[in-house]
């Protein structure tokens, strides 16, 4: 018998969904589960920093991190994981490009605090920020880490190797790239695995329906549009972000008419997905009047950063925090 | 490519003074041989001289160079000649890449220092683009050798005839019912003096005669496909109605009760819903003025040879042609009511008017008299709707001088006594023209020189005419008897031609020439060429001219050739990474993109002879599958990182 695969599972500033996905992916496969031996992961099992510490290095076969790196302690600790293993995996829009935690670079950190810790509506206390020392009513001292000034995807502070997109993958994502990991021919470094090398068009049921020219008059928003589910969402005005996003989701969302948000990122020639998402809504966008073209874009696009990074901003060329006001 | 494999010959032109006057050419050659992958940088007088060409040559042979760099003038001049010398030496002459140091740099800078830095950025930037560039092979295009001619004036006319001569095939449409445009309506062709019906006459008889000639009248353009060398033209021909058994007996015309305005006169007299344009019109038989035209089937039953039938419906005529020419020819522009008193009096008309009333065959029977009376004093003002009125062109019309001048001497000579007053702001009697104004001076026609548009006031039997002398600055007023407003060239129904053919036009909105110097005569889209005042205002000569010029470079294009060979400049598509997403099917303005097949696979694929390389696709294509052959991004993308040093 082989020796099993030695396995690191660890999130950063993550909501948890990448978890569940891995659990949901393998929970049921007995034959990879035998194969792996898990070395760390604190979200379901006690291990500490000093477990990790104690490693050799390299001697993690595969480290999966899920989550934007939002804190000095993810940075100590992707450090760690970086010299401890062999091959990192960047796991999650997240991990591979900020996902939409990212948003918030949008705006100076301390106006993101402020937000958060004195102005959401549903604070019990309100201004009561982290500190990084602090004494508890017990009078124990606790020390909190630092929140970075911006979020950084994986790659921005160490090396990975490959990336898993999606938010959260599909579990059938995450087979595939178990799959494409375990058969020991390992793609080229700095690949996605598990996922579509073309667009999500390919795999979409809708797609078919499409008439040969698609052109629009209209950007229309979901939450007041009766859609119809049998048509291809963009010919109904939808931007849906199908046609710029990376496939291997089996299209889960235009399938139950609901357009595709872009949570499988960029394709490999893409320089800046952004840009090319609203560049495509541009060109299909058939009008010439001046004031039409602002109407449209007023009334279908109110927020661009939000519909075209809405999981891509920290990996995109728009790298400068903005103070609240400038984005407008 | 990468850079121990890459030799690129660098070449820098003085162009004799141009360049190198401004641009230290020397430092940027040593400049360009400091980069790596450059294995020769040389400078020269002239490089595209014919010594210049052969050390391009020479180079690629001896050094085995895989690159070339030449920094020159625009592309435009000399970019097909430095393709042919590295073609010719043996190397794929998409491997090569020219830089303008002339017109983006020399011409436009006086700083030496920084003229020259920015020549070194651009030659930077150019050979980290060819480290990039890949080897292309031109596409073949079959051709036919037949050519539509749009409009049958006499720009088109001398294009039909010269093409037809030369033997091709020929299709000469037009949307009028006869041939012979424009002209058709004057009388007076300065110099000469020749009748436009006659002059045209023999052109037409000519061709008409001619076995490889096909005439459809009432027939217009709806749509174009394809590209040079093989266009699939769709044509629309309305009804005319009546077959050739036409005898012209004119009983029908008799028999018809609806009475309109005769354009083919000025709008001077009136004319039946079934008419003969005029005497000599081709094709010789009446026609039927669809708007007028009741129905009521009158001129059927006077017909005796039984040659109208009004059941027939408009057909539509497919044509394959290897080229088409746009002579579609100008509108006169027609005054607003009341500008220059037009249409408050009868006694204020228009150039086209005049013609008609000194028109031996016209309503007058050439004797030149307005509501029975012979008018003495004539105002003449020039430029209406050209330079001066409601709505203008600021193009001179040309013609109009020469006519002016034609058309006063002409009246002298029928009513010795006429007082005649010229108000003008220039006057162009251009060439053998001034003769004309030389003459209409010493017949004492006087001319008044205006900066301030003249004003016309209808009084009574009189006509008060308002103008501010200009040379010797007095306001003058000058009781008329009739004022002739000598009518500019507006653009004929250039909206809808650009649209159909996919041009586009000038600010005046005549359609625009691919270069008023350079390409003459040609469009920027291969294969359509322009003839005539369609592409801006032009006398009888310029357009006969212009028309054979359109002709003989349709002729270039296709005479004696099979296949033509294209820059394979085109998109492209990546098949691995298309989607099938459409998004590029719909952005074509050339209808160049198609879906096919891989396996299951739906993809989109690109014509490369219907696409002009426009690159609108590829800006489009969400997943960066659609490409452009000589702009793909990692080739731009170099070159930006070449300039600014910066990751992108």
């Amino acid at each position: 018998m082989s020796p099993k695969v030695r396995v690191a599972l660890y999130w950063l500033a993550s909501c948890g969904g990448c978890e569940e996905s891995q659990v949901d992916a393998i929970s049921d496969k007995i034959d990879i589960i035998s194969n792996l031996e898990i070395v760390f992961w604190p979200v379901a099992m006690d291990f500490k920093k000093e477990d990790v510490e104690k490693l050799p290095d390299e001697s993690i076969d595969v480290a999966v991190i899920n989550g934007g790196v939002r804190l000095k302690e993810h940075v100590e600790m992707v450090k760690l994981l970086r010299r401890k293993s062999k091959i990192v995996i960047a796991y999650g829009s997240c991990a591979s490009w900020g996902g939409i935690p990212g948003l918030a670079n949008l705006y100076d950190i301390n106006e993101v605090l402020s937000r958060v810790y004195s102005e959401v509506p549903t604070l019990q206390e309100k201004g009561v920020m982290p500190r990084p020392k602090s004494v508890t009513n017990e009078g124990m001292e606790i020390e909190l880490t630092e929140v970075l000034p911006m979020l950084l995807p994986l790659d921005a502070v160490i090396d990975v190797d490959y990336y898993i997109p999606g938010c959260p993958p599909t579990p059938e994502t995450f087979l595939k790239a178990l799959e494409t990991l375990l058969s020991g021919n390992l793609p080229p470094r700095k690949s996605v695995i598990g996922a579509s090398t073309r667009a999500l068009c390919e795999e979409c049921p809708l797609n078919k329906t499409k008439p040969d020219k698609v052109l629009i008059k209209e950007i229309r928003r979901i939450y007041n549009t009766k859609i119809d589910p049998s048509k291809c969402l963009l010919v109904q005005g939808i931007p849906c972000l199908g046609p710029v996003t990376r496939g291997g989701c089996n299209a889960k969302c235009p399938r139950v008419g609901s357009p595709c948000i872009g949570c499988y990122g960029p394709l490999d020639k893409h320089i800046d997905y952004g840009a090319k998402a609203i560049s495509f809504i541009a060109s299909i966008l058939d009008l010439n009047d001046e004031n039409e073209i602002k109407k449209a874009l007023d009334n279908g696009i109110p927020d661009p950063a939000g519909l075209v990074h809405k999981f891509t901003l920290p990996a995109s060329r728009l790298k400068v925090n903005l103070k609240r006001g400038e984005h407008k | 490519m990468r850079d121990k494999d890459v030799r690129i010959g660098v070449y820098i032109c003085h162009c004799g003074t141009n360049i190198a006057g401004i641009v230290d050419v020397e430092e940027v050659a040593r400049y360009a041989s400091s980069i790596p992958g450059v294995v020769v940088a040389r400078h020269y007088t002239f490089m595209c001289s014919e010594t210049g060409q052969n050390m391009i040559k020479d180079d690629i042979k001896n050094l085995k160079l895989n690159g070339v760099v030449v920094a020159a003038c625009s592309p435009a001049l000399h970019e097909v000649t430095f393709k042919n010398a590295v073609k010719e030496a043996g190397l794929n002459p998409y491997l090569f890449e020219m830089v303008n140091i002339r017109e983006h740099c020399s011409w436009t800078h006086t700083d030496r220092r920084l003229a020259t830095e920015k020549a070194k950025d651009l030659v930077r930037m150019a050979i980290a683009k060819v480290k990039e560039l890949e080897p292309l092979e031109e596409v073949k295009a079959e051709v036919v050798n037949s050519v539509l001619v749009v409009g049958s004036g006499v720009a088109g006319l001398s294009a039909a005839l010269t093409l037809a001569r030369a033997g091709l095939t020929v299709y000469i449409i037009d949307k009028r019912p006869v041939l012979g445009g424009f002209v058709t309506r004057l009388v007076n062709i300065a110099p000469i003096g020749i009748r436009g019906r006659e002059f045209v006459k023999p052109m037409i008889d000519e061709l008409v005669e001619m076995p490889n000639v096909k005439v459809l009248t009432n027939a217009e353009v709806i749509s174009v496909e394809g590209g040079v060398g093989n266009f699939k033209v769709r044509i629309r021909q309305r009804p005319t109605y009546i077959s050739d058994l036409c005898t012209l007996c004119g009983y029908c015309e008799k028999a018809c009760p609806i009475e309109v305005p005769n354009e083919y006169e000025g709008k001077l007299t009136m004319r039946k819903a079934i008419y003969l344009p005029f005497k000599e019109a081709y094709p010789p038989k009446y026609v039927i003025d669809e708007n007028a035209c009741t129905k009521c089937g009158k001129c059927i039953d006077a017909c005796p040879v039984k040659a109208i039938d009004l059941s027939v419906k408009e057909r539509y005529i497919d044509l394959n042609v290897g080229a088409i020419i746009i002579a579609v020819g100008h509108e006169p522009y027609e005054p607003d009511k009341g500008e220059f008193g037009y249409g408050l009096t009868r006694r204020v008309i228009t150039s086209l008017q005049l013609e008609r009333l000194l028109d031996e065959e016209g309503p007058t029977g050439g004797r030149f008299i307005i509501d029975g009376k012979v008018p003495k004093t004539i105002v003449f003002i020039s430029c209406v709707g050209s330079l001066i009125g409601n709505k203008t062109t600021n193009a001179c019309s040309r013609r109009c001088c020469s006519t002016i001048t034609y058309d006063t001497l002409k009246i002298l000579s029928k009513n010795p006594d006429s007082h005649i007053y010229i108000l003008y702001r220039d006057i162009r009697t251009y060439g053998f023209e001034e003769e004309l104004y030389w003459k209409a001076l010493e017949n004492g026609v006087v001319f008044v020189k205006f900066e301030e548009p003249p004003k016309v006031e209808v009084m009574g039997d009189k006509i008060m005419v308002y103008v501010r002398e200009a040379t010797i600055n007095k306001n003058i007023v000058i009781p008329a008897d009739l004022v002739v407003l000598f009518v500019g060239m507006t653009p004929s129904n250039a909206g809808e031609i650009v649209r159909i053919f996919k041009l586009s036009r000038t600010a005046d909105g005549f359609i625009r020439e691919a270069h008023l110097k350079l390409r003459p005569a040609e469009t920027p889209t291969e294969g359509i060429f322009l003839a005539g005042a369609a592409a801006g205002p032009k006398g009888v000569m310029e357009s006969v001219i212009h028309g054979a010029a359109a002709a003989s470079k349709a002729l270039a294009l296709l005479l004696n050739k099979k296949y033509i060979l294209r820059e394979p400049l085109v998109a492209k598509v990546d098949e691995e990474l298309c989607s099938g997403c459409l998004i590029c099917v719909g952005m074509c303005p050339f209808n160049a993109i198609s879906v096919k097949y891989v396996g299951e696979r739906r993809v989109a694929t690109v014509n490369p002879l219907l696409c002009m390389g426009c690159g609108t696709c590829a800006a489009a294509c969400p997943s960066g599958a659609m490409e452009h052959n000589g702009f793909k991004d990692k080739q731009i993308l170099a070159q930006v990182r070449a300039f600014a040093g910066v990751v992108v």
